[in-house]
């Protein structure tokens, strides 16, 4: 690796790694979409740790929790579809990385809290949710959707107007 | 908690059976054996249907429905299950959310609709279980079959931890029930004679642990807990306005004990003072140097 | 958007100042993705055509504008109370009133429960004097003691009332084609309280997967029972006790044969009659036939016989001529040991069938591992996926590895009952009295399986085998 090129070899598999991250985000979005009785609210009222009261009290807020949802499903979705696709790939991870980052604060692993409903797995502070921002960090950072994805061909025409620095 | 067995205790007789994951007892004086068995299995019949209905294991139970509900979504549940919903959420409100049947999913959003029995989730997601109070509220219910019966002096115990004192066997002031720290080594703790009147215990036994609602953490520094009640107590809470069924002295305790495992010290002397007749007993966890320790009294005995 | 990727100097090709034309590697690097969007698209359609085979028998009738129906409850014990739960929860049903004959209890219980609903019922002694007072009444719901059961269905029945009747239909042949006369002659709906012939589990596994997917391929045995631990006689608070004069007048000889009818001849039919008639009529059902044969062996081995004068033990087998075949059916019950409950369990040439009402059993379906495979209804949602065998490391060497023996796959069924036990057959009995469904169990079918049960008792006091002729179920 030299200049902040990968090679090829590393870099298709960094786009595996981002299809099937946006195929996971893509499901949970719709699986949220077409269930007509799913909302947040359970998952926030079970939130442990340093920023449980900040979640409990947004599950508390009918218009707030209205708005969660949708921006939770809808962007669920949205960001799966444009890692599958690679297209607009580095805003679609870092929103990623922000979902996750919610979802991991709602419910950390920290020493010491539990959570009141059993999960699979063990985990102690490292858990799947941290694993997958881990995995959106190296797309983020490899730009993934310029090798193989929409990216290539929005760059090829916008390329005009955008002078590389 | 325990019995103990002076003499005249010759003339009780002893029925059990298993349910609720545990074993409920009837320990009742009559004279006529049959007539006791009769009854107690009709009082273990009516454990068995409580327990259909409030298993969360059963996805047709009121509790299984109850846990299935979308926002929005209501279901109707039996009398019995409303009665003991209105006592759990009555102890949520008394003891600050320490004891919920939700363990933190939301409690205050199950709506109760009393008049019609049925339950309405304002929000999704709520998930109850009733172990820590279904117990007593059994037992309750059973001493009301009971009395029906006619049988004037009996203990009723679900597994132990949830019990209810009826009458009290002839020429005593009670029956006798001691409270003991749970060991290693196992110790009497005090010794009472109560009549009509329940007992809730709680502890931490090997491996388990109770977990704040509030907090997803722990419960720390106690070893076990218990809250006595009166039935007259409850009864008069009830008719105070308080909501909840007249008699559940059993429900009411059970669901304090647990809570008296997690609340601040103050906090139980405070809803003692203000509750008249409830008594709490909080056992530490022994102080690494030192003898072992000895359980702290809250409250004064009611008048029964 | 794409000035995030402006740092981006991976695989991008240098581009020329002025932008540059899309060339073919463009677009195929471009497009590279795209198929596994296609290829999502394919797995959710799929997983919802799987969830929506799951959830297709759990539609619940659609609650909108509901006819009332107007319906008086005829026993009020132990099974009364139950049917009263169920029948709070369904839309419509309005109660006016109860009757039975133990006023000082179980008519006061139901009496008490209704109110709490907002329900001001009318209370009776005699069922007679309910039919002449309450005109408004639709249907009466009849849960007495079996030997009650044709003089309440034929007089409700006449007295216009669409009628629901506890199984067993009756304790005798002759009252219960007296029952069917009755319907068939006043046009009035008559349900028997078979109540798994309206609960989905069943339903699911006799379409689907008996009837559309044959997964048992030929059904050769059958074997079921009901097993209850010992429990002391039925006994009532001394102070709700019924004067004599009372309970002689409705049949009954003192207060204990007044609480276990079930034992007494007469009255009841014995643990073959209360529990067997449930499972027996499933095997008729799920069979397809009427049984040709019946043997059993039992007797009065446990309890007094003075108060228990039926069977408190019966070992049966029928023998059916199926549409398929001949089929032996076993079928036990006793009263002294609750071992693994109760259940039916179907065995064929290509798979077996476990099913019961309670859920510790469940349904499950095992395959034969000779059987065809059952992938396609596993991907339709009949049945879940298999629970996994461990794995074999294949020693090429060897041609078999010898161990423990394998069991064959197990598939659950994936039908969960969400209400009461009783609640979809009362439902499929309101519905029919609107006119929006057919009954489940009208009283052909449930003379048929009352005439297979009935006979048990008769093979067990004859201690031959007995034969039955196809007169034996025509009405
Ligand atoms: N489908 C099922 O799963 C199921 C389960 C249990 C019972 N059952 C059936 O339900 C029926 C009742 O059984 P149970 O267990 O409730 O019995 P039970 O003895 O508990 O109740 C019978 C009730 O009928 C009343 N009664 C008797 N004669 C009467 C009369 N002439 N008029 C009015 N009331 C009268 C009695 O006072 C009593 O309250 C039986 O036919 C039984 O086979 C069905």
């Amino acid at each position: 690796m030299e200049d902040g090129k990968l090679a090829r070899g590393p870099m298709i598999a960094i786009t595996l790694l981002r299809v099937l991250v946006g195929w996971h985000f893509l499901y949970e979005g719709i699986a949220k979409i077409t269930s007509p009785s799913w909302s947040a609210a359970g998952y926030l009222k079970q939130a442990r740790g340093p920023f449980a009261d900040i979640f409990r009290w947004l599950a508390a807020q009918p218009d707030l929790l209205a708005a969660a949802d949708s921006i939770t499903m809808w962007g669920l979705t949205l960001v799966g579809v444009l890692l599958i696709l690679g297209l607009f790939t580095r805003l679609a991870s870092l929103g990623g990385i922000g979902f996750i980052l919610l979802f991991y604060l709602c419910n950390p692993p920290f020493v010491g809290l539990f959570y009141s409903i059993p999960v699979e797995g063990s985990y102690l502070i490292v858990n799947k949710n941290l694993v997958e921002l881990g995995a959106l960090i190296v797309v983020l950072a490899s730009g993934s959707g310029v090798f193989a994805g929409l990216d290539t061909l929005v760059h090829a025409v916008l390329g005009r107007k955008r002078k590389t620095g | 908690m325990g019995l103990e067995s002076p003499a005249w205790t010759a003339g009780v007789k002893r029925f059990s059976h298993e349910a609720m994951a545990t074993v409920f007892e009837v320990q009742a004086l009559h004279p006529d054996a049959t007539y006791a068995a009769q009854a107690a299995h009709a009082a273990f019949d009516l454990v068995d249907r409580l327990e259909r209905e409030l298993t969360r294991f059963l996805p047709n139970s009121d509790v299984g429905r109850i846990n299935a509900l979308a926002a929005g979504q209501s279901t109707r549940v039996s009398p019995s299950t409303m009665d003991c919903l209105l006592v759990a959420r009555q102890m949520y409100d008394v003891t600050g959310g320490a004891f919920d049947v939700s363990i933190g999913t939301g409690l205050p959003s199950l709506e109760l609709a009393a008049d019609e029995s049925r339950v309405r989730a304002s929000t999704g997601g709520v998930r109850i279980d009733l172990g820590g109070i279904g117990k007593g509220h059994a037992v309750d219910l059973m001493g009301e079959l009971l009395e029906d019966w006619g049988i004037e002096a009996a203990v009723v115990h679900g597994g132990f931890s949830s019990v209810l004192a009826l009458g009290a066997p002839a020429a005593q002031e009670g029956w006798p029930l001691t409270l003991s720290d749970p060991g290693p080594p196992i110790r009497v703790l005090v010794r009472l004679a109560r009549r009509d009147t329940a007992l809730g215990a709680s502890g931490v036994r090997k491996g388990g642990h109770i977990v704040d609602p509030r907090t997803g953490k722990p419960a720390a520094g106690r070893r076990a807990a218990w809250a006595v009640l009166p039935r007259q107590a409850a009864h008069e809470r009830s008719q105070a306005g308080c909501g909840g069924p007249r008699r559940a002295a059993a429900a009411a305790a059970d669901a304090l004990a647990t809570a008296f495992m997690l609340m601040r010290l103050r906090d139980i002397g405070a809803l003692c003072a203000a509750s008249p007749g409830l008594e709490a007993w909080v056992l530490p966890e022994p102080a690494r140097s030192g003898g072992p320790p000895e359980a702290l009294h809250f409250g004064t005995p009611g008048s029964s | 958007m794409a000035g995030d990727d402006e740092k981006d100097k991976v695989a991008v090709p240098p581009r020329p100042a002025g932008g540059r034309k899309l060339d073919r590697r463009d677009v195929l690097k471009g497009l590279s993705t795209v198929p596994a969007l296609g290829l999502f698209g394919y797995a959710w359609q799929k997983q919802r055509q799987y969830e929506q085979a799951a959830a297709g028998t759990e539609q619940a009738a659609a609650a909108g504008d509901v006819q009332d129906v107007h319906v008086a409850l005829l026993g009020a014990g132990a099974q009364g109370q139950v049917l009263t739960d169920a029948m709070l929860r369904i839309p419509g049903v309005r109660f006016r009133a109860v009757c039975d004959v133990w006023a000082e209890y179980n008519q006061r219980r139901v009496v008490n429960q209704l109110q709490r609903f907002g329900f001001q019922v009318n209370a009776y002694e005699d069922y007679r004097e309910m039919l002449d007072k309450e005109k408004e009444l639709d249907a009466v719901v009849i849960a007495t003691p079996d030997f009650w059961h044709a003089p309440h269905a034929v007089d409700c029945l006449k007295a216009g009332k669409h009628v629901y009747c506890e199984k067993e239909m009756s304790n005798t042949l002759e009252g219960a084609r007296a029952m069917v006369a009755a319907a068939r002659e006043t046009g009035k709906l008559l349900q028997i309280g078979h109540q798994r012939r309206s609960n989905p589990r069943y339903l699911h596994c006799y379409r689907h997967l008996l009837g559309e997917a044959k997964l048992l391929g030929r059904i050769v045995t059958v074997s079921g029972q009901w097993n209850r631990a010992v429990t002391p006689d039925l006994g009532a608070p001394e102070r709700y006790t019924i004067p004599e004069a009372r309970l002689k007048q409705y049949g009954f000889k003192n207060m204990h044969q007044f609480r276990n009818w079930r034992w007494y001849k007469g009255l009841g039919g014995g643990p073959i009659v209360d529990l067997g008639s449930h499972q027996i009529d499933i095997y008729t059902w799920f069979l397809g036939a009427n049984p040709s044969h019946v043997m059993a062996s039992g007797g009065q081995l446990y309890y007094d016989p003075a108060t228990h004068e039926w069977y408190d033990t019966a070992m049966v087998v029928f023998d059916y001529d199926t549409p398929a075949g001949p089929v032996k059916a076993y079928y036990q019950t006793q009263t002294t040991n609750g071992s693994l409950g109760y259940f039916e369990n179907f065995m064929g040439d290509q798979g077996t069938l476990l099913i019961s009402e309670s859920e510790v059993h469940a349904a499950k379906v095992y395959r034969d591992t000779n059987a065809p495979p059952w992938d396609e209804w596993v991907q339709k949602g009949y049945i879940t996926a298999p629970k996994l065998q461990e794995a074999v490391e294949k020693d090429k060497a060897a041609v078999t590895d010898v161990r423990e023996s394998v069991s064959p796959d197990e598939h659950k069924v994936p039908i969960v009952l969400k209400d009461p036990y009783h609640q979809p057959h009362l439902q499929n009995f309101f519905d029919a009295v609107r006119g929006s469904a057919t009954l489940n169990c009208p009283p052909e079918i449930g003379y048929e399986s009352a005439v297979a049960v009935l006979k048990v008792n008769d093979a067990i006091e004859a201690k031959s085998r007995l034969s039955f002729t196809p007169e034996d179920f025509a009405l």
